[in-house]
């Protein structure tokens, strides 16, 4: 396909779906509440996906609100346009209560939680018919129809619609918008970069509440009438097709993908019905295409509409191998920005734990199942110095990072970090407490670019809020610039500055190692976590490398380092800690580890 | 009011009968939920469709076919397994060669789900189907006389059935070199492959397994309610989910006790709770909510709800 074509076919598609939503508008005016209702449905399907969260709530917050904004402009004579909003509230707070046990837990917990969510919800409006209007016999079917219902008008609804698309542009492009990324693209990783993991996903579930809840409510009002099987499980089915369609990676996505899939049934059995005699009255045809839609585009365009306007990758990016580093200039880029973002400030904030130890481990042991990965481990770290940690495949060493990280919590045994326990605290508050950490394998941001991975690692000393970005506020644009040159800075350092737009998964293996070493530095760490930093680099990117780490220690950057390169640890620590089968076997300097007898045995066996 | 039926040990045999008996299908039906999330660590949200299906399978075979209780077991049980063998093809296994993560495929599966309820909708009407007397006689034995606890054949061949089943997959997981494969690919599907396993292999026969199990609760169901319709899935989904939660995910022992639990707090509530049959639907996912607030890895503690 050409270059021109290639561009210009999302735009095609998009124009395909306005005009087939055209044609179904002319036809059924009233079709256009349903589809800019559909298109916020989706949007709701959307603020969950666009997380990595499976909710199948939408249709239930959805009914929640129809009816509670039906009971207050009703019952209760509130006016309709506030009668709107408050039931979206309503739905916020259920969507607190739902979300904060669950969203602690696996995904998958809360796609069953909201399966059985709808389920309560349409028995709740059945079991309070006094409100509700209840059930009718055994059909469950029935009308909660109220002639002083003041309708709604259309333009409202697309008012509210373009509101809040607007808000999810404008985050997507803010500090939270990238944290949402990262968390989707790394959850793991977006933990240790300080972002709170739980936090955001406890946001996107309330936001899709919310905005579920304010679309059955334009329901309600647009409809006139309300009956509990209008948000049966299979409209959350629906709703989940609209936005996975559309795509979770842009705000315009699930507008577009409402718009096509409300639009193709009826197209078809217009455009075809006189062809093909059963499409007329094929009721299901609407959720089969649906549930095609759902498992076609997951299985083969997983990124939806929205991917086809994504950028198009940098040309050639897959085969360019980058130029090997000459040796004179090291890894160190010594011409860049260099010294202006300055890699090391923290240690200004260098105070409280006078005379106690930096980071100090006592008795950690850590089991999985039946086998213990570390046992009794027990050292200190003083500050300003680089500490090696070797020790054979298997000896604990990465358990060791996790713990300190605080991916896993030890089994027992306490970790002192600034003379505060921080064993079983959870990573992203580890994080921002000085604590960063590269990967033994690399854990980037993939479909980030090398600038924008960098970006958050900034996350926990930017300050900008949603409210910021939505009001386009110059502080959270300043901030975003300077987070930029910071980043930007520390690429360069590492002679990355070419890379920096690259997407992260496309680059070369050491590339992505210095990525996630810059990444770490740029949340301005005390103590610096390198697990195989060398790991796939040459002799004389490792020297390099080895000269960095130096130059970081000079900065006042604590560092522990895991490596199997020798020449390196020897060079460059100040004291070394040998572990074997998750014991702590030796600890000393560098000279005296090298000649302990524990060591030469577990290494070499004994003659 | 009265409430002279809470002192009679008739009444409460009764519904211990029925409740486990009800608990029996719950826990068939978890154990093929369970056991796929066990091995593959993915919700098959098309569970409930391949039971529905099932249960149409064996009624043609039984009720339009003609032919004995036994084949129609049979049928209905293979009919499961080709169904999953598809889905697993079809839905599945495209995902996991692209490296897809688990919430593609449980998006995957809500997708064939819908298809296939839309289809058996198509095909089959609204209209309910039932079991003609011949197949299964409804007519049920009296324990301690006409007054006495009411059990039918139906119940009989459940609490049988389900209890081979149960007792089968446990030995064929815990017993068999296939078990063995398939426990290994649970634990670290990498490490099973460097070891030669086929991986692919025991992610089919783990799919064949669920989908019989599917079929045998489908066909079991339809014979206690004698109420086949597209919808039937629907019933019985969340409870599932609520039994496979209650013991723990991944947990088969787990799925049997939480089915057992979940049948028999479910009959209890409708018998001795005032307006308790206006719940009874909401049970499963006030358990289910229960459990995820309380004690996420399932009353048994080996599931695997915290974050890795």
């Amino acid at each position: 396909m050409s270059e021109a074509r290639r561009r210009a076919s999302p735009y095609i598609v998009a124009a395909l779906i306005v005009a087939a939503d055209a044609y179904l508008c002319i036809k059924n005016p009233q079709d256009l509440d349903r589809l800019l209702i559909n298109a916020m449905l989706a949007l709701s399907a959307f603020a969950t996906l666009h997380a990595r969260l499976l909710s199948l709530a939408s249709a239930g917050f959805a009914a929640i609100g129809a009816y509670a904004s039906a009971i207050l402009a009703v019952k209760l004579g509130l006016p309709v346009y506030l009668s709107i909003p408050a039931a979206a509230l309503v739905c916020g707070l259920v969507a607190l209560v739902i979300g904060l046990p669950v969203l602690r837990l696996k995904d998958v917990y809360l796609a069953i939680c909201t399966l059985g969510f709808g389920e309560i919800v349409r028995v709740s409006i059945i079991l309070l018919p006094g409100l509700t209007g209840g059930s009718t016999g055994a059909n469950l079917s029935t009308g909660f129809a109220y002639e002083a219902m003041k309708k709604t008008k259309t333009w409202t609804l697309a008012l509210a619609l373009a509101f809040l698309c607007y808000l999810f542009w404008a985050a997507s492009r803010s500090r939270a918008g990238r944290a949402l990324r990262a968390i989707r693209e790394n959850s793991e990783a977006a933990e240790t970069m300080g972002i709170d993991v739980v936090a955001y996903k406890n946001m996107a579930f309330l936001a899709s509440a919310l905005i579920a809840g304010l679309a059955g409510a334009f329901y309600a009002h647009s409809v006139g009438s309300l009956d509990n099987g209008d948000f049966k499980f299979n409209r959350a089915v629906d709703i989940l097709g609209y936005a996975v369609l559309g795509g979770s990676g842009a705000w315009f996505g699930p507008t577009l993908g409402a718009g096509f899939l409300t639009a193709l049934p009826i197209l078809l059995r217009d455009l075809l019905g006189s062809a093909i005699g059963f499409l007329k009255n094929f009721a299901q045809l609407p959720n089969i295409l649906n549930g095609l839609a759902l498992m076609l585009v997951i299985i083969f365009a997983p990124g939806g509409i929205a991917a086809l306007f994504a950028r198009a990758p940098v040309r050639g990016a897959f085969l360019s191998v980058p130029p090997p580093l000459a040796p004179a200039a090291g890894i160190t880029d010594k011409v860049g920005v260099a010294d202006k973002a300055g890699v090391a400030e923290a240690p200004a904030r260098r105070a409280g734990a006078e005379g106690k130890p930096f980071l100090s481990l006592k008795g950690v042991s850590r089991s999985f199942g039946g086998v213990e990965a570390l046992a009794q481990v027990s050292f200190d770290l003083e500050e300003g110095k680089i500490y090696g940690l070797i020790g054979p495949n298997g000896a604990g060493k990465t358990t060791l990072i996790n713990l300190v990280s605080g991916l896993m919590p030890p089994s027992s045994g306490k970790i002192e970090w600034l003379g505060r326990e921080i064993q079983g605290r959870r990573a992203h508050r580890i994080a921002r407490s000085g604590i960063a950490r590269s990967y033994q394998n690399i854990q980037l941001f993939g479909e980030m670019s090398a600038l924008e991975n960098v970006i958050v690692g900034r996350h926990t000393h930017m300050r900008s809020g949603l409210a910021a970005a939505w009001l386009r506020l110059p502080s959270q644009k300043r901030e975003e610039a300077e987070a930029r040159e910071e980043a930007m800075g520390l690429l360069s350092r590492l002679a990355l500055g070419s890379i920096a737009g690259q997407e992260a998964s496309k680059l070369s293996y050491g590339d992505q190692r210095r990525v996630e070493i810059a990444r770490a530095l740029a949340m301005r760490p005390r103590l610096l976590l390198l697990d195989e930093p060398a790991a796939g680099m040459n002799e004389i990117e490792t020297a390099a490398l080895g000269d960095f780490i130096l130059e970081l220690q000079g900065h006042g950057v604590t560092i522990l380092v895991v490596e199997h390169h020798m020449d390196l640890i020897m060079k460059i620590c100040d004291e070394i800690v040998v572990l074997n089968f998750g014991r702590k076997i030796a600890e000393g300097p560098p000279q005296a580890v090298a000649r302990d007898e524990a060591v030469l045995e577990a290494y070499l066996g004994r003659a | 009011m009265d409430l002279s039926f809470f002192a009679d040990p008739v009444f409460l045999v009764q519904n211990l009968v029925d409740g486990l008996s009800r608990g029996a299908l719950y826990g068939v039906f978890a154990m093929g939920f369970t056991l796929i999330f066990g091995v593959l660590d993915i919700l098959n949200l098309a569970h409930a469709a391949t039971f529905m299906w099932c249960a149409f399978a064996g009624w043609f075979v039984m009720a339009a076919g003609g032919l004995p209780l036994p084949l129609g077991l049979a049928a209905a049980m293979l009919a499961g397994a080709a169904i999953a063998l598809v889905l697993e093809l079809l839905a599945f296994r495209p995902l996991r060669r692209e490296g897809a993560d688990k919430l593609s495929s449980m998006i995957s599966s809500i997708g064939a789900s819908l298809i296939m309820v839309s289809v058996a909708e198509a095909a089959f009407g609204v209209q309910t189907r039932r079991f003609p007397d011949k197949v299964l006689d409804p007519k049920p034995f009296f324990i301690g006389g006409s007054g006495g606890v009411r059990i039918s054949r139906a119940q009989i061949l459940i609490l049988a059935a389900s209890i081979v089943l149960m007792v089968g997959l446990g030995l064929f997981i815990r017993r068999t070199r296939m078990g063995k494969a398939i426990r290994a690919v649970a634990a670290n599907q990498k490490a099973a492959r460097l070891l030669g396993i086929d991986v692919n292999g025991v992610i089919v026969v783990t799919f064949l397994v669920a989908g019989a199990l599917a079929g045998a609760a489908g066909i079991l169901v339809a014979l206690l309610t004698n109420n086949i319709v597209p919808g039937m899935g629907g019933q019985i989904e969340l409870r599932g989910l609520a039994v496979v939660i209650l013991g723990g995910m991944g947990n088969i022992e787990g799925a049997v006790v939480g089915g057992f639990l979940l049948g028999l707090v479910e009959t209890l509530t409708i018998a001795y709770l005032p307006g308790g049959s206006d719940i009874k639907d909401a049970i499963a996912f006030l358990i289910l909510f229960l459990i995820l607030l309380v004690k996420p890895n399932g009353i048994m503690g080996r599931g695997k709800a915290e974050r890795a």
